[in-house]
């Protein structure tokens, strides 16, 4: 008699499981995300899983996508370490089974790109900047304009601003290195001079020789081709050093706000143009949202992996329209080309191109009173 | 799965870096902390031979290798004259600037940009592009890499380089040549590590400079001290330790915004808990000596030999403002023992420094068999047949009192790599008579029931007479005894005593420093007397005692 | 001339902050043998009290570095007598102790971020100033660099020359076994190095906070750059220590006169080695 009780719950899951497969829904949506949670840059970390919490319970509080509830596993690359990253996408990969994951820093992106191709495995990068990450995969999308435009942007405001020695201090990295050579062709055709392009290890807190050498330089506005937390810094040291130059960089978070305090007025910088407001109403409410659960106001971080997670769910209502196995990296991007106009939380549409890349408009910013004030957008071509 | 065969590949990879780097601060007490940057020279060679030339495996590996042997040589070369905690500014600095180069290099290293679409290996047409077909490879080469560590580390070289971790300076007393070491072991380990390297760039095939940082050098230090220095076998399990444990933490559920934080603070905390269990490591130093062969042919240890006579003429040393050595003339004949007396400073020690080449002296010279040694550096000159012991003894504590004489054996086939390699049953076979040789010294001086024991646990009488036994193991012809009977009580002193006269009576040439006057009387032919670095005389000990003179300086 | 002139004065700046650096970690890892590795995290962990005391707290900033160096001691004493300690009985050699260390710096470093965050802390500091010495300008917290190392260097001589603990301290780091020998508590005296090395920490590490703002992660440059002025300093030797933290100073500011910053610290690495192949013992002869 119990031999056949356990035969008949035995073929009831074995038939919940055939059930199950046939139909090609999974229980929950893993979306699986690989950030720095650890190490130096963890605060990128802490706004950017901040951001994708927020969306998955926003989503799953009006039930979820296709009915089925959202999960983010999100892992750690220790910061931007290679090694870290393909041992945490072979986690999500084998343990989780994800088919989507959320992807940060360029070198850990870029060591998890094969792994994605062979796997079929969609990646979205929302905070990463390096030129190499476009194509990196097959599979990669980016709703994070690239430094070397956001740079080419604040060029452009430099220049029109009248100036023409231009000094840079920068990031010693890919991002970093990126803008400056994306830059100094642009200024000097446009009759510039770059007077002193000095470099800071990203994670450096002492740029009082560079800085020292950028003075001497004598320039008429100083680049600050770097993100945060150094950027606070750097605008804090070169103004408490006497250095009355316009300012103009391509970052300004709280944090670096936090750093640079009162020095940080008259600062000009470019970025994705976000900016909460009641002319863009999703835009609010997320940072409300954001605001309520994490007593901080929301970083754009935090809004693109915010957004990220909403254009996955439109992916995932999409591509199961379709029908068949549509957890599939080359389904899912079909299904984002099929439309590749996007809600972007920024307010408004956002458009990937062919190369994977979100097109944003970006804006000029100028800090005011403490505040990051809109100034205009800034067109790049 | 997958992920699983991903964690083997990255324990094969971290078991190459670990147990190469036990060879060189274990092993070699090298406290080089470069290792990353070695394992980033391989990871770039190999990616730029590979991704432009578009060479084949092994080429790109073997190219690798050789690239960072040199590295690991330039390493070495500033190694050579500096050693313990200042050797680690010299690794660091090549670390800083290999980083530095990987980043600044662009045409050549792809600068910050790394390089990536690095070409997968191909083996038989197959492209190893999963863990799952990558990892027999990786286990193989590691396999490959522990079995050249271990070769090394189980070698008589194995054993030298222990003694030299130990004491540099009685290592060549006992007729080693460090620099040769050194530079070997330094190029072995760079190697090893590179092969590493090589792996990891055609696995992942993307690499960066941040991937070469000295955290990574590190983490590897780390597995290499959990698991035990001196045991390569400890150097496996602390690097699989070491890169399952932080994995395993992830299958524990914690909220995601401080997790991975939690984890790595778990991990700290293990990592002391696991350093508190087993503070030696985990696994002990392995010793390199078989104590368990019974070796059958035990040959005389002093057996009749025709030595000659070393002579220092004129010999002048000064320190600074202060004169050691003022023309010395010193005779030691076959057959006899000659003393050295007089004060503390007299300059006793480094009359016997200047014999054997420790230190140069500023004017004069030395001859053995008529023969000029100069510039010759201490282990030719033991090799040559003089041999010195030292006043602090310099036991190789860490090694058993077997292993401290077999250390000293001479023509040793073991301590060349070329034969350790490529003929390993010769030194085999010539280790097996060498055990009886060393077990014969060791009767000799009265110490085979304790040669299987660590040196430091010796009694002081037994650590005297362990030094006496080094220093004839080395077969030399002119034997040089600093003190040997210093301290010791007088039964002992009557045992040992005959030692020196059996020595002598076969044919040796001996001289002894001591303070012990009886001593003197009773073991020496003649006895020469130092004060303020001169030879203020020279006779038997007994008329020398008579000598009013030298009686008001020293003999009250 | 006048990127020299500045070079120089950012020089001499860091090298008193890397001179306090070495100074704190050269006393510890001189009396008593430990490569303090952790010293890295309770210096961060310093800083922090500082921050919690001025910024959460509201109390004034002097407060704040009462804080902070009570926290350092604190810490000190702590980290020797619950972990070093045990693993001084037990015989470990001193490699086992150093991965001790390092997990004791990654259980503080990660417990930092943990409790705190991953923002940067900040204090709120009174508008710094700005000297001028001829073209070459320096804030009021750099000077304050240069006053702090020169405060403890002639508080720390004096504890050294004139008081019974200053003398046992000098002859523990001469010779430990001897120290034993005629008397002297060591493990007493090590604790009270290790709160003492902690205590003078906490100083760099709290301007530090002032001019930069500080971070769980701000200790792994410090304990480096402390590591390495007191190697080329030589070790054992507190006048090295100082004078090892200058060089070091110094060379990575003008180092970088001609020479593109990307090279900073390949340019200080490289001549701190050359030092060391002529002096193989450091600076001034310290302990072998």
């Amino acid at each position: 008699m119990k031999k056949l009780l356990l035969g008949i719950v035995a073929l009831a899951l074995a038939g919940g499981v055939v059930a199950q497969s046939a139909a090609g829904d999974p229980k929950v949506y893993k979306i699986g995300a690989i950030l720095a949670m650890s190490g130096q840059a963890s605060w990128y970390g802490t706004v950017m899983s901040q951001g994708i919490k927020q969306a998955v319970e926003e989503i799953n509080a009006k039930g979820g996508v296709n009915a089925i509830p959202l999960e983010a596993v999100i892992d750690d690359h220790k910061s931007g370490n290679a090694q870290e990253g393909v041992s945490a996408m072979n986690r999500l990969l084998s343990i989780h089974g994800v088919k989507i994951v959320l992807t940060s820093f360029s070198a850990p992106t870029l060591a998890i790109a094969p792994l994605a191709d062979q796997n079929q495995v969609l990646l979205l990068n929302g905070g990463g900047v390096s030129n190499n990450l476009v194509g990196a995969s097959k599979y990669i999308f980016h709703n994070r304009s690239l430094a070397a435009d956001l740079g080419r942007a604040a060029a452009l405001h430099a220049q029109s601003m009248g100036a023409k020695r231009m000094a840079v201090l920068h990031w010693k990295n890919d991002a970093g290195d990126n803008i400056v050579r994306a830059v100094q062709p642009m200024w000097e055709k446009g009759g510039g001079s770059i007077v002193a392009v000095e470099a800071v290890p990203q994670g450096a807190t002492n740029m009082d020789t560079q800085i020292a050498k950028v003075r001497s330089a004598n320039p008429d506005i100083v680049a600050l081709w770097m993100f945060a937390p150094e950027v606070g810094i750097a605008v804090k040291r070169l103004r408490e050093l006497g250095m009355k130059q316009p300012l103009i960089g391509v970052e300004y978070t709280a944090n670096d706000a936090k750093i640079a305090g009162e020095h940080g007025e008259g600062y000009l910088f470019i970025n994705d143009y976000f900016q909460p407001s009641a002319e863009f109403p999703w835009s609010q409410q997320f940072a409300q949202g954001y605001e309520r659960r994490y007593n901080a106001k929301p970083e754009f971080y935090a809004a693109n992996y915010y957004e990220a997670v909403y254009v996955v769910a439109e992916l995932l209502r999409r591509a199961r329209a379709q029908g068949g196995d549509y957890l599939n990296g080359e389904v899912l991007k079909k299904a984002l080309y099929s439309n590749p106009k996007f809600d972007s939380v920024y307010g408004g549409q956002m458009v990937f191109q062919p190369n994977g890349v979100a097109f944003k408009r970006v804006g000029l910013f100028k800090v005011e009173g403490g505040q990051n004030k809109f100034q205009k957008y800034i067109e790049v071509r | 799965m997958d992920y699983i065969l991903h964690v083997l590949v990255m324990v094969a990879l971290f078991a190459i870096l670990a147990t190469s780097f036990n060879l060189l601060i274990g092993y070699s007490g090298l406290f080089a902390l470069s290792h990353a940057a070695f394992f980033g020279i391989g990871a770039y060679a190999t990616a730029i031979v590979a991704l432009k030339l578009g060479l084949p495996f092994p080429i790109p590996l073997l190219m690798g290798l050789a690239v960072t042997a040199v590295a690991g040589v330039v390493v070495a070369l500033p190694a050579l004259r500096i050693s313990g905690d200042y050797l680690v500014i010299v690794s660091l600095a090549l670390q800083v600037i290999v980083i530095a180069v990987m980043l600044n290099w662009t045409g050549l290293t792809g600068g910050t940009d790394g390089i990536r679409g690095i070409p997968r290996i191909q083996i038989l047409g197959a492209s190893l592009d999963t863990a799952a077909k990558f990892l027999p490879l990786a286990v193989i080469v590691a396999a490959l890499c522990y079995w050249g560590s271990w070769r090394v580390g189980a070698s008589p070289f194995g054993r030298a380089l222990k003694a030299m971790r130990e004491n540099e300076a009685a290592a060549q007393a006992a007729g080693k040549n460090i620099v040769a070491m050194k530079l070997a072991v330094f190029a072995i380990a760079a190697a090893l590590a590179s092969v590493a390297g090589s792996l990891y760039a055609q696995y992942v095939t993307f690499i960066s400079a941040d991937s070469f940082t000295l955290e990574l050098t590190i983490y590897v230090l780390a597995m290499v001290i959990l698991g035990g220095t001196g045991n390569l076998a400890g150097s496996l399990v602390g690097a699989a330790l070491l890169v399952v444990l932080p994995e395993l933490l992830k299958f524990v559920d914690l909220p995601p915004d401080i997790a991975d934080k939690l984890r790595q603070l778990f991990y700290g905390v293990l990592l002391i808990v696991m350093l508190r269990l087993r503070p030696q490591g985990l696994l002990p130093e392995s010793a390199s000596a078989h104590h368990y062969l019974a070796p059958a042919v035990r040959p005389r240890v002093d057996r009749p030999i025709a030595a000659a006579a070393l002579e220092g003429r004129g010999l002048e040393k000064r320190f600074g403002g202060i004169v050691a050595v003022s023309k010395l003339d010193l005779a030691l004949a076959p057959g006899r023992i000659t003393g050295l007396i007089g004060p503390n400073g007299a300059g006793k020690t480094t009359a016997f420094n200047l014999l054997t080449g420790f230190i140069e002296p500023d004017a004069g010279e030395v001859a053995y068999r008529g023969r000029l040694l100069k510039g010759l550096k201490p282990h030719r000159i033991v090799r040559l047949g003089i041999a010195r012991s030292f006043q602090d003894l310099k036991l190789f504590t860490r090694l058993t009192v077997l292993e401290n004489v077999l250390v000293a054996l001479p023509r040793q086939r073991g301590d060349h790599l070329a034969y350790v390699y490529f003929t390993p049953w010769a030194v085999a076979s010539e280790e097996r008579a060498n055990l009886g040789r060393a077990m014969a010294i060791l009767e000799f001086v009265g110490l085979q029931q304790r040669a299987a024991e660590p040196a430091a646990d010796l009694s002081y009488a037994e650590e005297k007479l362990l030094a006496v036994a080094r220093l004839l193991a080395t077969d030399a012809e002119v034997l040089l005894f600093d003190e040997p009977l210093s301290g010791l009580a007088p039964n002992t002193l009557r045992e040992m005593q005959p030692i020196f006269r059996r020595l002598a009576d076969s044919g040796r040439t001996l001289a002894i420093i001591e303070h012990n006057l009886d001593v003197i009387r009773e073991l020496c032919d003649t006895a020469v007397f130092l004060d303020e670095g001169r030879k203020l005389a020279q006779d038997t000990p007994e008329r020398l005692m008579q000598d009013p003179v030298l009686a008001e300086r020293y003999f009250k | 001339m006048d990127l020299v002139l500045q070079l120089l004065v950012n020089g001499l700046v860091n090298g008193s902050h890397y001179a306090l650096l070495g100074l704190s970690f050269g006393l510890i890892f001189g009396t008593t043998r430990i490569t303090h590795f952790a010293y890295g995290s309770l210096y961060a962990l310093s800083a922090y009290a500082c921050w919690w005391v001025t910024a959460k707290l509201g109390l004034p900033l002097v407060a704040g570095f009462a804080a902070g160096i009570a926290a350092g001691a604190a810490a000190g004493l702590l980290s020797y007598g619950l972990l070093y300690r045990p693993f001084e009985r037990a015989g470990s050699p001193p490699l086992v102790i150093l991965i001790a260390s390092l997990g004791l710096f990654i259980v503080v470093e990660n417990a930092i971020g943990i409790v705190f965050g991953t923002d940067t802390k900040v204090v709120p500091s009174p508008p710094a100033s700005l000297f001028l010495v001829g073209p070459a300008a320096f804030t009021s917290v750099q000077l304050a660099q240069l006053g702090a190392l020169v405060v403890i260097v002639l508080g720390l001589w004096l504890f050294l020359s004139q008081t019974r603990f200053g003398r046992a301290v000098r002859a523990q780091t001469d010779n430990p076994e001897m120290a034993t020998i005629i008397g002297i508590d060591t493990v007493r005296l090590s604790a009270l190095v290790f709160a003492l090395g902690s205590a003078i920490a906490a100083v760099p590490a709290c301007l530090i906070l002032v001019k930069d703002g500080g971070t769980a992660y701000m200790g792994f440059l410090a304990v480096f750059m402390g590591f390495v002025a007191v190697v080329v300093g030589g070790i054992g030797s507190l006048r090295g220590a100082v004078a090892g933290g200058y060089a070091l100073g110094l060379v990575e500011s003008l180092g970088l006169w001609k020479i593109p910053s990307e090279w900073q610290s390949t340019i200080a690495f490289v001549v701190l080695f050359m030092v060391l192949l002529f002096r193989p013992q450091g600076l001034f002869a310290g302990r072998q």
